[in-house]
């Protein structure tokens, strides 16, 4: 997996803080914790920023909390906390299922929980900031299918489409998963059945599952990542084969993926990527911030209720116009 | 100056500096005795709770105490059967395995519900697993039988791992390798690597149940809120306790025990004395997949899942870590339960000073990693010291 590099964190910081500069500072002088299941994404990385940074700055102190993608830890720590008398727990953990039962620990104690990014398989208890996936991939797809038909018109084959699916377990991959089958559903005509290679958000299972389906089948063209991490994967296995090619190259694949980070965004200016599904992450940090600062503030306990990021497709042919926003695209930036 | 001629101020100079050097002398023997006790760990464990306390006085609140004491019980039950095998001079790498293998199985028995869109792939569904939950979903007994069979599973891995050990005189860190692989494989593949919820309240409460607990104030409200009211003898606890406990008798008062510990000195000594190795070796590699298991029984219930990566991780670091911080000898023949207690009280301790450090989650695995060298380092040096005592 991508690993985050000490000057990026920086850059993220930076780009995060331009973004939340404006947060509210009720809960000064309270103890928030966050807990998060690794920093092993780009997307991870700038929520991670995003969160601490600001929350430090508006006088919170912040209690880091790394699970490592090991649920128990990740519960020994959520009880350290609410031991410790937090004041309030923001969370990302690695299941729906472990989303949901650390949520009702922290309620059952009183202490005000939101989820960032990562929902729970009950969306009934807490706060829970959450991009509409479904919707993002969809849109994403979309995009990457307005290449297909050019591709269809020229030829008159069929594509040949391919999915990376990310673990199951994480109610994020499902509704990617729906999106992007939605979207071809619609587009019946233009597709082959498509390939489904599952990841479990692992580079290496998706390095081996990507190897065997291309070698099975060498004529995939239309290859959809659920989390844009996977694109040096991608490129790993398109390359040797000459398949990793700017768009308008005959042996161009149209390749699409999710999140927004700065490695699709710079992938997208370079013309190797079609499009990207943009989840706003300093958007969901501070609906996330807000709501725990707000519950702190207002004295409430067991705060409930869904926050959504409605998310929108970056692609070649609105770079210029959506490109600006995009997080990826500022972090990108902010490293020049 | 003659000896005679001492005035009376020489004389009191002299008994100062006798007494400095007695005292200073006493010091320093106070020292090396706690540096070369068999206790070090826990002194260093007592020393450093109380420095961190005296920093953050929070960590020696009832409630935070109480809560570290609810985290050390699962990992007491994995690191004893590891403690035992360790003092054979063996290794159980698969004691994660075992634990998300159980895990499983019993969630594949006692579940009262599974979604199909989750589960619908596994192996199983439609015939062990449905809808309306696990093989004996609701039926009395269910727990009793889930329980039972986790700790079958972890009692047969352990007798499989034993089994090539002592037959074939393969090294442990080899079979105990391929059993991680297997039964974690396995336990993936069965679920399609997803997590069994929706198990029985009477399982879960095996996890957090509290059995006294307490809660230190004034009444003034109605109700006492859940989280003022703390744990303080808990099912976990009885479970890894007893646990603890019998194996630690077992270990000083039976011939078993006195086999173990001839056949991690010298194997070879202990066969030409009569001591059945194959049989002991055997028997120590059942016990510790069937504490693997009791561990899998607690971290699953206090999760509410079967979960296949119950263990997976760091986890088993943190048991072997745990275990021979505590003291026992990875040159195999030296070990107690009390000791690996000790470790796993200074393992979850440490993690627990870490959050209150407020340091960044890019440094804080940097900052455990170095205590636990220094703590390493502290313990050689001791046994280097015992060894020179000796000689």
């Amino acid at each position: 997996m991508k690993r985050m590099m000490p000057w990026s964190c920086g850059g993220l910081a930076l780009a995060g803080l331009a973004v939340l500069a404006a947060m509210p500072a009720e809960a000064a002088g309270k103890k928030v914790c966050y807990a998060f299941q690794d920093l092993s994404t780009g997307f991870w990385g700038a929520g991670h920023a995003a969160i601490v940074d600001t929350l430090k700055k508006n006088g919170v102190e912040v209690v880091e909390l790394n699970g490592g993608k090991d649920a128990n830890r990740q519960l020994e720590q959520v009880k350290d906390c609410i031991a410790q008398g937090a004041d309030g727990i923001i969370l990302t953990a690695d299941d729906g299922d472990s989303e949901t039962m650390l949520v009702a620990l922290a309620q059952e104690a009183d202490v005000p929980i939101a989820t960032f990014n990562r929902p729970p398989s009950d969306l009934s208890k807490g706060i829970i900031v959450v991009a509409d996936n479904e919707s993002v991939a969809r849109q994403a797809v979309e995009a990457m299918i307005v290449q297909a038909e050019a591709k269809f018109k020229k030829t008159g084959k069929k594509l040949h489409p391919l999915i990376l699916v990310g673990d199951l377990a994480d109610p994020n991959a499902v509704k990617r998963r729906e999106g992007f089958m939605n979207a071809l559903k619609s587009h019946a005509d233009l597709f082959e059945t498509p390939v489904e290679i599952n990841t479990k958000w692992n580079s290496q299972v998706a390095l081996a599952g990507l190897e065997a389906a291309v070698t099975a089948d060498p004529n995939i063209d239309f290859i959809f990542t659920s989390s844009d991490f996977l694109f040096p994967t991608i490129q790993g296995v398109l390359e040797p084969r000459g398949k990793w090619k700017k768009s308008g190259d005959d042996n161009h694949v149209i390749l699409g993926g999710l999140d927004g980070d700065d490695g699709a965004c710079k992938l997208i200016r370079e013309g190797y990527v079609d499009s990207t599904g943009v989840q706003d992450v300093y958007l969901e940090a501070k609906l996330a911030l807000d709501s725990i600062q707000d519950a702190i503030a207002k004295g409430e306990a067991r705060p409930n209720g869904v926050k959504l990021d409605p998310g929108f497709a970056l692609s070649q042919a609105n770079y210029a116009e959506k490109g600006p926003t995009t997080w990826g695209c500022m972090v990108l930036d902010a490293k020049k | 100056m003659g000896g005679d001629s001492r005035s009376p101020a020489h004389e009191r100079l002299f008994e100062a500096a006798a007494i400095a050097r007695d005292s200073r002398g006493s010091i320093v023997n106070f020292f090396r005795r706690i540096l070369l006790s068999e206790y070090f760990i826990l002194y260093l464990t007592i020393f450093y709770f109380l420095s961190m306390a005296a920093i953050f006085p929070d960590l020696a609140t009832p409630r935070n105490i109480s809560n570290q004491l609810s985290n050390v019980w699962p990992l007491l039950a994995v690191a004893t059967g590891q403690t035992l095998v360790i003092i054979i001079l063996g290794i159980d790498l698969s004691q994660g395995a075992i634990m998300g293998f159980a895990s499983v199985a019993g969630g594949f028995v006692m579940a009262t519900a599974a979604d199909p869109n989750l589960l619908g792939g596994s192996p199983l569904w439609g015939t062990v697993l449905t809808e309306g939950g696990g093989w004996l979903a609701g039926r009395s007994g269910s727990v009793l039988i889930g329980v039972g069979l986790m700790l079958v599973v972890g009692g047969l891995v352990g007798l499989i791992n034993g089994y090539f050990i002592a037959r074939f005189r393969m090294p442990a860190f080899m079979v105990t390798l391929v059993s991680l692989m297997l039964f974690s494989s396995a336990g993936i593949w069965l679920t399609q690597s997803q997590n069994i919820v929706n198990l029985p309240p009477e399982f879960t409460q095996l996890g957090s149940g509290d059995l006294v607990s307490f809660y230190f104030g004034e009444k003034v409200e109605a109700t006492i809120k859940r989280r003022d009211i703390l744990s303080f003898l808990t099912y976990p606890m009885v479970i890894a306790l007893a646990l603890a406990v019998a194996v630690e008798i077992m270990l000083r008062f039976s011939v078993l025990g006195r086999y173990i510990y001839a056949i991690g000195m010298n194997a070879k000594t202990a066969a030409i004395s009569g001591v059945p190795v194959r049989r002991v070796i055997m028997v120590v590699f059942v016990l510790s997949g069937l504490c693997a298991a009791v561990a899998s029984i607690l971290y699953s219930a206090r999760l509410g899942g079967g979960r296949p990566t119950i263990g997976a991780g760091a986890a088993l670091l943190d048991i072997i870590g745990a275990t021979v911080i505590g003291g026992t000898s990875l040159s195999g023949g030296r070990g107690k339960i009390v000791w690996t207690l000790i470790g796993v009280v200074f393992f979850v301790l440490l993690g627990n000073t870490l959050n209150y450090m407020g340091l960044s989650a890019f440094y804080i695995d940097v900052v455990k990693g170095g205590i636990i060298l220094a703590a390493a380092a502290l313990d050689v040096a001791r046994n280097q010291l015992l060894a020179g005592q000796a000689a």
